[in-house]
């Protein structure tokens, strides 16, 4: 009031900015990346909001997190795990909320104007928090930002290409992506990660991307650090009803971002690494399955398999067809097909189809 | 039948009320009289923010006007008024003070008084801005400034003597506003009670 009253007295003193003026960012992130990056890159950072996304039961099979069923081929089978299966431990992207371009050995600025958004959030209104990866990337179509794609699925019920996906997500969605990722700071909850962390409200411990054992992170922005733990630390952590624990808590790491740049190391661009440039189009984790239609779908470069539903308890006696992604796909992905069913599975009451007593002429299983 | 009862109970008890020497209305209540040449008025006050915008900015405003008896009167006028507007990026509080000093042209026509107004001062805006999700993140981003602007008023005004030295009065005009070196139009408007003793 003071100031108030002694600017009357001198009369014009300060400059109002109303709605005008530079935005400050709510918060400024430092990344450097060391390593050889690919010759003519055009590198540049993208901070990328994690998704809360469980892989497919199928996929856990012969991994340790659910045998293999003895009347399936296991050669098949594996081979459409290994070519349609994402790491189940491996950061799934939402979205990408700021992107810089980046010079090896210099520090790159993301500044961050809103935060993140309630649907990358994991939690209630009082203990929600946020995690993203800080992904390098070659920019190679030049158009500023980190290209997310999704699976490609077969062609449903003779639509073209694999965009529409039968009602797996959005016909927009893009299954092609030309970023290639060389590098982020947090790539699977099996090895080390740096990542950037959004917390509001208190902290509570959970199964999206846990840090079992670290300090919780504090409130608002921060970038944490931990060692990550082991696949069986994982499964035996999950068979107690539990998260697991880092396995060196000497690594865990709370800072403010202020506080100095986070180092990613460039490396080979790998299928594992490129996963951060490819989202899950369902967000609630559930498998969607697929009447098969009177023809064929295009398994043009598709590793396929028959295997018996995957189950938790009983065996099961219903047979799917499962079919993966192409080779040259940007992002792994596998298609259910199941003769008797809904959307949701086998076992859901009154099924929506049944062509179990006459099989489609291509039906190999 | 209740109705009717009631309504003659009404009636009886007003012919009472007039008979008795104790009223609160009498039959000079509502007269039309000369009172002093000070005229007091405050009231409700709403105008374009100074140096917003958008928004309409409301608050009080009070003022002192003492007539000459030549139709022209002089006085003082005060008023202080809030508006907060937002943008994706700022949340903008302002509050403006205007100060006037004032000339009028004035016609009284029984109880009614026309008037043209004339006011020139400054206008203190004080301006408070708060980054949109910076206390949601805990790190609150803000700013406060304060600024002077030269300022001038003109108001068509109505009034009206309602009972005894009571006034009812309205202005409703245009104003202008120098602000960074330029010329910003705007308007105010004011709902007073007016004393004139």
């Amino acid at each position: 009031m003071k100031r108030v009253l002694a600017c009357i007295v001198i009369a014009g003193c300060g400059k109002l900015q109303g709605f005008s003026g530079d935005v400050p960012p709510l918060a400024t992130i430092e990344v450097t990346a060391t390593g050889s990056p690919p010759v003519n890159a055009d590198l540049r950072v993208a901070l990328v909001w994690g998704r809360q996304w469980l892989v497919e039961p199928l996929c856990l099979e012969g991994s340790g997190g659910l045998p293999l069923d003895p009347r399936d081929d296991p050669n098949a089978v594996a081979a459409v795990i290994a070519a349609g299966c994402r790491d189940p431990f491996g950061f799934v992207p939402a979205r990408d909320a700021a992107d810089a371009p980046l010079t090896i050995g210099m520090p790159a600025s993301l500044e961050l104007i809103t935060l993140p958004g309630a649907d990358v959030m994991v939690g209630d209104l009082t203990a929600r928090v946020a995690y993203g990866s800080l992904v390098v990337y070659d920019d190679q179509n030049h158009d500023g930002t980190l290209n997310i794609a999704v699976p490609n699925r077969p062609p449903d019920f003779g639509g073209e290409g694999g965009g529409g996906g039968g009602g797996m997500g959005s016909g927009s969605d893009d299954t092609m992506t030309k970023d290639v990722v060389v590098g982020a700071s947090f790539v699977t909850m099996l090895d080390r990660d740096t990542r950037v962390t959004y917390r509001e409200g208190a902290f509570i411990q959970s199964g999206f991307y846990p840090r079992a054992g670290c300090d919780a992170p504090p409130p608002g922005f921060s970038i944490d650090a931990a060692s990550g733990f082991t696949r069986q630390a994982a499964i035996d952590a999950t068979l107690m009803g539990t998260v697991p624990q880092e396995t060196d808590l000497s690594q865990c790491v709370q800072r403010a971002p202020a506080t100095g740049p986070v180092t990613v190391a460039l490396t080979t661009p790998s299928r594992t690494l490129q996963e951060l440039a490819c989202r899950e189009r369902n967000t609630d984790s559930t498998v969607r399955y697929r009447e098969p239609d009177a023809q064929a779908p295009d398994l043009t470069d598709r590793t396929t398999a028959c295997v018996h539903h995957p189950s938790f308890g009983m065996p099961s006696d219903v047979i799917e067809f499962v079919v993966a992604g192409r080779t040259q796909d940007s992002c792994v992905g596998l298609t259910h097909y199941i003769l008797k069913g809904c959307r949701e599975g086998p076992d859901c009451g009154t099924p929506d189809w049944d062509h179990s007593l006459a099989p489609p002429s291509w039906w190999p299983c | 039948m209740r109705l009717y009862a009631t309504l003659a109970g009404v009636v009886l008890s007003a012919s009472a009320a007039h008979a008795d020497p104790g009223r609160l209305l009498g039959d000079d209540t509502f007269a039309v009289h000369d009172g002093g040449p000070y005229i007091l008025d405050a009231g409700l006050f709403a105008a374009q923010p100074a140096a917003l915008p958008s928004g309409i900015s409301t608050g009080l405003g009070a003022g002192v006007t003492r007539q000459c008896g030549c139709g022209l009167s002089y006085g003082l006028r005060a008023s202080w008024s809030t508006e907060s507007e937002s943008s994706q990026t700022w949340v903008v509080t302002q509050w403006d003070m205007r100060l006037r000093g004032l000339v009028q042209l004035r016609h009284t026509a029984g109880r009614g008084i026309l008037a043209l107004r004339l006011g020139g001062g400054p206008t203190v805006v004080h301006e408070h801005r708060v980054r949109t999700q910076s206390e949601r993140s805990g790190m609150t981003i803000e700013s406060s400034s304060t600024a002077l602007l030269p300022a001038a008023d003109l108001e068509a005004l109505v009034g009206l003597h309602v009972a005894g030295p009571w006034i009812a009065m309205i202005a409703v005009g245009p104003t202008v506003e120098v602000l960074d070196g330029n010329v910003r139009g705007g308007w105010i408007a004011q709902l007073t009670v007016g004393w004139q003793p």
